[in-house]
């Protein structure tokens, strides 16, 4: 009798960490899936920055270092992304990705500072439409990465609570997942302001 | 088939399923113990000859033994089938998941490589308004062969998975012959009896899995050891032994899975050419998977107990009748098109088999398939929609509940391509799409529109106003059934929200809907579609068991019902008194008997405790209660399309998808 007690709760302890393991894997899954919603954002989003730096050069050849550092920085974060897109459970890949996000938002800020001194480039038919996407896309990106660091830290929370914690190492899911966190930027100065009516 | 009649069959087939698992288990302890008792025998010294028959191998074994057999193979097999069995309860995502599925989104697909991913939206969206269902999720499994399939546990949570190699192999009509198959297993109840079976299957076949695990485990360890002693003999004997009981247990999982849904591929199949009234499509498909060197073989050691929800035969093993989780293919085929001539096509991965241009609204008709044609003439057109009514004939209505028909598709595909493009696109996109329903929510009156729209602004993300500001705007001037179709587009986007995300979403929808201090009847049957369809996929599915089987016992309830109806529709008090009677009557009510509630504004929260009742019900008393509705609509002889709407929002709410085929343009009879 002895042994088939011993046999069932062995069999139980199996289940009990299968099922710790399948949570993570699928938790895992969720923020993998989430990253792919930042991702299509993010590479919109760098396919309208050359067209917006080809606008403004018409206007503002004076300024072409600022321009020139808009365009490597949004390079890097292109780099960047697709490093993280191919593993999202790198943390170091994302962390990187996050600083190259935050040098391009410097960037695109310095532009849209120095176009408050252009008032016809921001007039520009072009341009204004550019920049409205580029603030719309730039919402997405906030979203879609609000829902990544959301199931990013359902995937974090689960690991540390205790049972799974003293097993999550040894299933393969050592370290944290890296939220994507910088700062969120101001609108482009160019954008047309919505108003309800 | 009928729906109802389907959905009572589902039922009960899973009492059927819970009889054949304790079958399986009985036979199972059976086994174990003649096993052991066989191996006692044969290893004890002296064989008695009265041993060597059934009885006395039985008897030879001391009842200890037998209790301690008995309880293991207990304890085991119900350990696994409670442990899957939890881990399936997160509905039909969890099993997408599991398979490695990615989520497919509009904004994911519009690239031009993956034109064939975004033609697969569209079919499943277009498949799911013609059955008047929530659009489900989609999930790209990533795997070569062709293959398919849809999991949950009722068309609330279900999603549908289907292989990269599906989509890029087969051309959009082969595509859609695999989704209306797939839409029939959704409608029909399947889905719910096939994730059971997983959890059931698992606990049956799990001996197996362990015997051979261990075989694997000796043999490995022989290889690398090689020390040759015996003492694994013992541990080799105890694997092959729980061989024999996997390979017992895989007898009794064919045994259970051709009572409960080896016959139902056939009727899905049937079902696919009634949808899409084109036999070319799923047998095109079907014979491709004959032709592809893969197969519908899918390599993900998850699929081997989802394998009988899937398309297709997923595992091509030795053993491929014995272990059959569907129907040969050859007979497949043949039961939809009795003139193949046993020929598979040769199908190369690679090589574009799409030749139609995805947007394109005509339908690609077989030429040996006139109807179709004609179908599309009588149909209603994109221009004639702009005004539509209800088929103003309760039977009609009531016999158009989850059913699905190239009408249907075709009613789809107009109401689909007379919707505006930015909205569709903002239903598309899990950022818009709350601004969508924040838009369709805001009221006609301008002061009460103001102040829901700075509930708005101060409390949806950034950049949500502007969205709802610009949407409302498009919205102007459109009547609900683009609506409802719009809420229902909008699910996947609104689905791929995270949990916070959604808890604002959800509360904002109810601020808006109080805050003009009268909550109408349009808004709370899409309050009650958010929440019916939003709720079991990010709080888990919820099952309330069918309770009551005749209308009688829910009398109240359906009064209540009817009379929210019958004042809606009507505007003074003998049109209501003569609406509320003719729904009445259509009930057949044997004992009970029901009043027309007078009060002037609805209780919604007594409504909602009624439909809560109704949806109760059983299948087979359902169809009386949608007549009922139906008939207290039409009773006046006039059904606009918000009536309509109203008409599949509450079907819905009662489980009964309401495909758009009851709309007819103004004017247009055409049957």
């Amino acid at each position: 009798m002895e042994t088939i007690i011993v046999l069932v709760i062995i069999a139980a302890l199996g289940f009990w960490l299968v099922s710790i393991y399948n949570k993570l894997v699928t938790l895992k899954n969720r923020f993998k899936n989430a990253f792919s919603q930042i991702e299509v954002q993010l590479k919109r989003r760098y396919d309208l920055i050359p067209n917006l730096v080809e606008t403004a050069k018409g206007y503002m050849s004076h300024e072409r270092e600022t321009l020139e550092a808009v365009i490597s920085a949004r390079n890097q974060a292109m780099a960047g992304l697709q490093a993280a897109a191919a593993d999202p459970a790198n943390a170091s890949a994302i962390k990187e990705l996050a600083s190259a996000e935050g040098a391009l938002g410097g960037a695109l800020g310095r532009l849209s500072v120095v176009m408050e001194a252009y008032p016809d480039l921001k007039a520009n038919q072009n341009m204004m439409q550019l920049s409205e996407e580029l603030t719309s896309t730039e919402n997405k990106v906030a979203f879609a990465r609000q829902a990544y660091n959301d199931q990013v830290t359902d995937y974090n929370t689960y690991k540390q609570t205790f049972p799974p914690v003293i097993f999550a190492g040894f299933f393969g899911h050592g370290g944290d997942a890296e939220l994507l966190e910088y700062e969120d930027r101001e609108e482009m100065q160019a954008a047309p302001s919505v108003s309800f009516n | 088939m009928n729906f109802f009649q389907a959905q009572d069959d589902a039922r009960k087939k899973t009492l059927w399923l819970a009889v054949l698992f304790t079958a399986a288990v009985l036979s199972l302890i059976l086994l174990t113990n003649l096993l052991v008792a066989a191996v006692y025998v044969w290893t004890s010294n002296y064989a008695r000859p009265e041993q060597l028959n059934l009885t006395g191998l039985l008897t030879s074994l001391p009842a200890e033994t037998w209790l301690l057999i008995t309880v293991g193979v207990l304890g085991v097999v119900g350990v696994a089938s409670l442990y899957k069995f939890l881990m399936i309860r997160g509905g039909g995502r969890t099993v997408a998941e599991s398979l490695g599925g990615r989520l497919l989104t509009y904004d994911s697909t519009s690239s031009p490589e993956e034109g064939n991913s975004r033609r697969l939206l569209n079919v499943v969206e277009e498949m799911a308004i013609a059955s008047g269902m929530p659009v489900p999720p989609v999930y790209l499994i990533p795997e070569n062969s062709i293959n398919a399939f849809a999991a949950g546990f009722g068309p609330d949570d279900a999603v549908i998975g289907v292989n990269q190699g599906t989509v890029e192999l087969l051309n959009r009509d082969e595509l859609q012959g695999v989704i209306a198959h797939e839409f029939s297993h959704i409608l029909n109840g399947d889905v719910s009896i096939n994730l059971r079976l997983i959890a059931v299957l698992h606990g049956i076949l799990f001996l197996g899995m362990v015997g051979y695990g261990i075989l694997r485990g000796v043999g490995h360890g022989r290889r690398t050891s090689s020390s040759g002693n015996n003492s694994a003999l013992p541990i080799l004997g105890l694997a092959v032994g729980l061989l024999v009981i996997g390979y017992a247990g895989t007898f009794f999982g064919n045994l259970i899975k051709a009572a409960v849904s080896r016959q139902r591929e056939y009727l899905a199949d049937a079902a696919a050419v009634q949808f899409t009234r084109n036999p070319d499509g799923i047998s095109g498909a079907l014979k491709k998977i004959g032709g592809h060197y893969e197969g519908s073989e899918i390599k993900s050691p998850a699929a081997g107990e989802a394998s009988h929800m899937f398309f297709g035969q997923v595992r091509t093993l030795f053993l491929n009748s014995l272990t059959a989780t569907h129907p040969p293919l050859d007979k497949r085929i043949k039961a939809i098109d009795p003139r193949w001539d046993g020929d598979f096509p040769v199908v190369v991965a690679g090589v574009p088999t799409s030749e139609l241009a995805e947007g394109a609204s005509g339908f690609a008709g077989s030429p040996a398939d006139p109807d179709t044609a004609a179908a599309t003439n009588t149909a209603i057109s994109a221009a004639a929609i702009a005004e539509i009514n209800v088929a103003a004939d309760p039977d009609q209505i009531t016999d158009a509940v989850g059913s699905l028909n190239d009408r249907g598709l075709e009613a789809a595909r107009a109401l689909i391509d007379s919707t505006d493009e930015t909205l569709k696109d903002a239903a598309h996109d899990p950022y818009s799409a709350r601004g969508l329903i924040y838009a369709i929510l805001l009221d006609e009156n301008e002061a009460q529109r103001d102040r829901q729209f700075s509930h708005i602004q101060s409390n949806a993300e950034r950049g949500v106003p502007a969205h709802t500001a610009r949407l409302h705007a498009h919205l102007a001037n459109m009547d609900a059934p683009h609506q409802l179709t719009l809420v229902s587009m909008a699910m996947p986007a609104l689905k791929s929200l995270s949990h916070p995300q959604y808890k604002r979403f959800i509360s904002n929808v109810i601020e808006l809907i109080k805050l003009d201090r009268k909550i109408s009847l349009p808004e709370w049957v899409l309050h009650r579609m958010l929440v019916k369809e939003l709720r079991p996929h990010f709080e888990g599915p919820r099952r309330s068991r069918p309770r009551y089987g005749q209308i009688d016992q829910v009398a109240e309830a359906a009064g209540v019902l009817l009379s929210t109806l019958a004042r809606f529709g009507h505007d003074d008090a003998a049109a209501r008194t003569a609406a509320f009677k003719a729904g009445a009557g259509a009930l057949e009510l044997r004992r009970a008997s029901i009043e027309l509630d007078s009060a002037e504004d609805p209780n919604f929260s007594r409504l909602n405790e009624a439909v809560r009742t109704l949806s109760q019900l059983k299948p087979l008393a359902k169809p009386k209660l949608i007549k009922a509705c139906a008939a207290t609509a039409t009773a006046d002889g006039h059904v606009s399309g918000l009536e309509g709407a109203l008409l599949q929002g509450i079907a819905a709410a009662l489980d009964c998808p309401l495909p758009p085929s009851i709309y007819e343009a103004a004017g247009n009879t055409a049957s």
